[in-house]
């Protein structure tokens, strides 16, 4: 690496003292060492200028030494003065800043060293020069900081793979104190099947052909326990690209192994329990497939032969048995009815519901139209046309309907039917309310109305069955809605929902 | 020559009373031909035995065709008609059946049914199908001829 020609001097031996100093000064790599004539020339430039500066010895020798100066400092005349005051004092050390060939700047420790002959007269002045820019320092740093850190462990190789620098986290994250595992491979990180798979040699080679190696897997312990590991593996190369090392940082992951599993479990699970559920849901498909097909044919047939009986033996019944052929007729009537609403309930509860952006309006009057006539002339609508929201129109719809029926059926014999529908805007939801002048609910009993096949009533006095509030409630839910009533006994029941209000100008498709 | 019968293919004994007993009010008789289930529905149209003489067992001119029916469902009759290649591919069916089910209704109509009726509850109610029925298909309706023919060649 000398810089000076040593062609005539192949044996070291015979090197003069002074010689071996001009090849210590040379060599020296992390320090610029020049000699400055008494007219600021640059008279010797040694490795470490090269490297620090930029300029080859042959671009600089002879040239100014203030071309090492910021314009600033040259404006105020700081290398003349420097050197001024290393020619009195014999030393000027300062820091500062200086340039690099090409104009980058670095920080620097200069120390400015007057030179005088035997005689006493100044010869030159000798200048060495450090670096402390931000690399430099911070690779002090760096080192203090890997050294220091606990949760990660960082540890160096060599290019083989021994180990050559431990930290305080490697210590703690893998067993092993610095002294027992520098010099060893770092294959002992591994798992047996991870090494007879060659792991390590992959992870090396990966690192060496593209800079570095990511990756997660279980390592092992000093005590042989095992742990998740993340690891990130760096080639190190020197500044002509020579591979001089590696480092390693690793971390524990196991916690979070643990708990990546435990959630990938929770999600089969649910999977699982989804599929399951889907299953169940075809079942009781079928079910009700079955229902509407198998049961409503007996009760068709229950239906049309009383009704043929009645019609086609007429003569044959006295008032009594006329009677029981009414009695067949109402009970089958029921049974339909039931069937019917069991069908809806469980339509309800299982179908696939896409919300969409609904017209309250258009809800309530679709709903309206199944009221009987004389209903619909008692009936009082108090809704905006733009008042729109977000649930399923056909469900909307579903749910006004059993409320009015229900409305318009409780109510006592000798009271003209009064029903208001009204909705209104409160911040994020609209709330749709029926109110009638019916029967009634006492406060006990508010609650369990919303049950299934929960009457308040024998069913001479008020028809049903026991499920159109269910409906209502499982409705309600599906479409993320909220429901209750008030009422007073003898006074009235106002039903209402509430909804999620929709954009108001989606109301086009509606208007 | 007779007018030609309805067929009626349904398995419910009780329904199969209930709307022979509906056709019984109309005021002009129509003769019905009752079959029980798919396979015999095929094999009657298709003229196959016991069903090879057209004189005892004459082309209908409209199917009442129930869904679920035993061997072969009412969907697997109506596939098998349209996929002929003779004319009998253009005779009408009327579903006539419990289900309201909107998947059996598309069903239907994809596969090519030319009407979908459900079975009303009362019996008052099926005789007032059987009249618009009668009014509507052996009527109003203009029927295709099933012998001659080949629109055969016509693209499947």
């Amino acid at each position: 690496m000398g810089r000076i020609a040593t062609a005539s001097s192949h044996t070291p031996v015979n090197l003069r003292a002074d010689e071996v100093f001009r090849r210590l000064i040379d060599s020296v790599r992390e320090y610029a060492i020049l000699v400055v004539d008494p007219d600021g020339q640059i008279a010797s430039w040694n490795f470490g200028a090269e490297r620090l500066y930029g300029y080859k010895s042959e671009e600089v020798i002879g040239k100014p030494f203030n071309i090492l100066y910021t314009e600033a400092d040259l404006k105020a005349h700081k290398p003349a003065h420097e050197l001024e005051i290393a020619a009195r004092t014999g030393h000027f050390e300062n820091e500062g800043w200086r340039v690099r060939k090409g104009g980058s700047r670095f920080s620097a420790n200069v120390i400015t060293t007057r030179l005088t002959d035997d005689a006493g007269n100044l010869i030159g002045f000798g200048e060495v020069t450090r670096d402390l820019t931000e690399h430099r320092q911070s690779e002090l740093r760096y080192r203090l900081l890997v050294e220091g850190v606990m949760d990660y462990a960082i540890f160096s190789m060599d290019p083989t793979g021994h180990i050559t620098s431990w930290n305080v986290g490697a210590e703690r994250i893998k067993g092993y104190a610095a002294d027992e595992i520098i010099g060893r491979h770092f294959s002992a990180f591994y798992t047996p099947e991870d090494r007879a798979k060659g792991l390590p040699e992959h992870v090396l080679e990966t690192a060496k052909s593209r800079g570095h190696f990511e990756g997660e897997g279980w390592r092992v312990r000093k005590d042989g326990s095992r742990f998740w590991a993340s690891v990130v593996v760096t080639a190190l190369r020197d500044d002509e690209g020579g591979l001089y090392g590696f480092s390693k940082v690793t971390r524990d992951m196991t916690d979070r192994k643990r708990l990546l599993d435990e959630l990938q479990r929770h999600a089969e699970e649910l999977e699982l329990r989804i599929a399951e559920r889907e299953e169940s849901n075809a079942e009781l498909e079928a079910f009700a497939y079955s229902v509407s097909h198998d049961l409503r044919a007996p009760l068709r047939a229950v239906t049309g032969f009383t009704e043929a009986l009645a019609e086609d033996y007429a003569g044959s019944f006295d008032k009594r048995g006329r009677e029981y052929l009414n009695d067949i007729t109402s009970a089958a009537a029921r049974m339909s009815l039931l069937v019917q609403d069991l069908l809806e309930y469980g339509r309800v509860s299982r179908v696939s519901i896409p919300l969409e952006t609904v017209s309250v309006l258009k809800a309530v009057e679709d709903a309206a139209k199944e009221v009987s006539k004389e209903a619909r002339e008692r009936l009082t609508l108090t809704i905006a046309p733009d008042l729109v929201v977000v649930a399923h129109g056909r469900v909307l719809t579903q749910i006004i309907s059993n409320l009015l029926s229900n409305a318009f059926k409780f109510q006592a014999k000798d009271v003209v039917p009064d029903v208001r529908v009204f909705a209104a805007s409160l911040d994020s939801v609209v709330r749709i309310s029926i109110a009638d002048n019916g029967i009634g609910i006492a406060p006990e009993h508010q609650e369990r109305i919303w049950n299934i096949f929960e009457r308040l009533h024998d069913r001479d006095a008020y028809a049903g069955t026991g499920i159109g509030l269910a409906i209502v409630k499982r409705a309600v839910t599906r479409l993320r809605g909220t429901y209750g009533v008030d009422s007073e006994v003898g006074k009235g029941s106002t039903f209402w929902l509430e909804l999620p209000r929709a954009q108001q100008a989606e109301t086009r498709n509606y208007a | 020559m007779p007018e030609a019968p309805v067929l009626l293919v349904e398995d419910d004994p009780a329904d199969v009373r209930l709307i022979q007993r509906a056709f019984g009010k109309l005021p002009d008789m129509i003769k019905v031909i009752r079959l029980t289930n798919g396979d015999e529905a095929v094999s009657y149209l298709a003229g196959d035995a016991p069903y090879e003489n057209r004189g005892t067992h004459p082309m209908p001119r409209v199917v009442l065709l129930d869904i679920k029916l035993p061997r072969r469902s009412g969907f697997e009759v109506l596939e098998w008609l349209r996929r002929q290649t003779t004319a009998i591919k253009r005779l009408p069916v009327v579903m006539l059946t419990s289900s309201r089910h909107s998947v059996d209704i598309n069903r239907a109509y994809d596969l090519g049914a030319n009407s979908y009726l459900t079975k009303p509850d009362t019996a008052s109610q099926l005789e007032d199908l059987a009249l618009r029925f009668q009014e509507y298909w052996l009527s109003l309706n203009e029927l295709p001829d099933l012998h001659t023919g080949p629109t055969a060649k016509a693209p499947r």
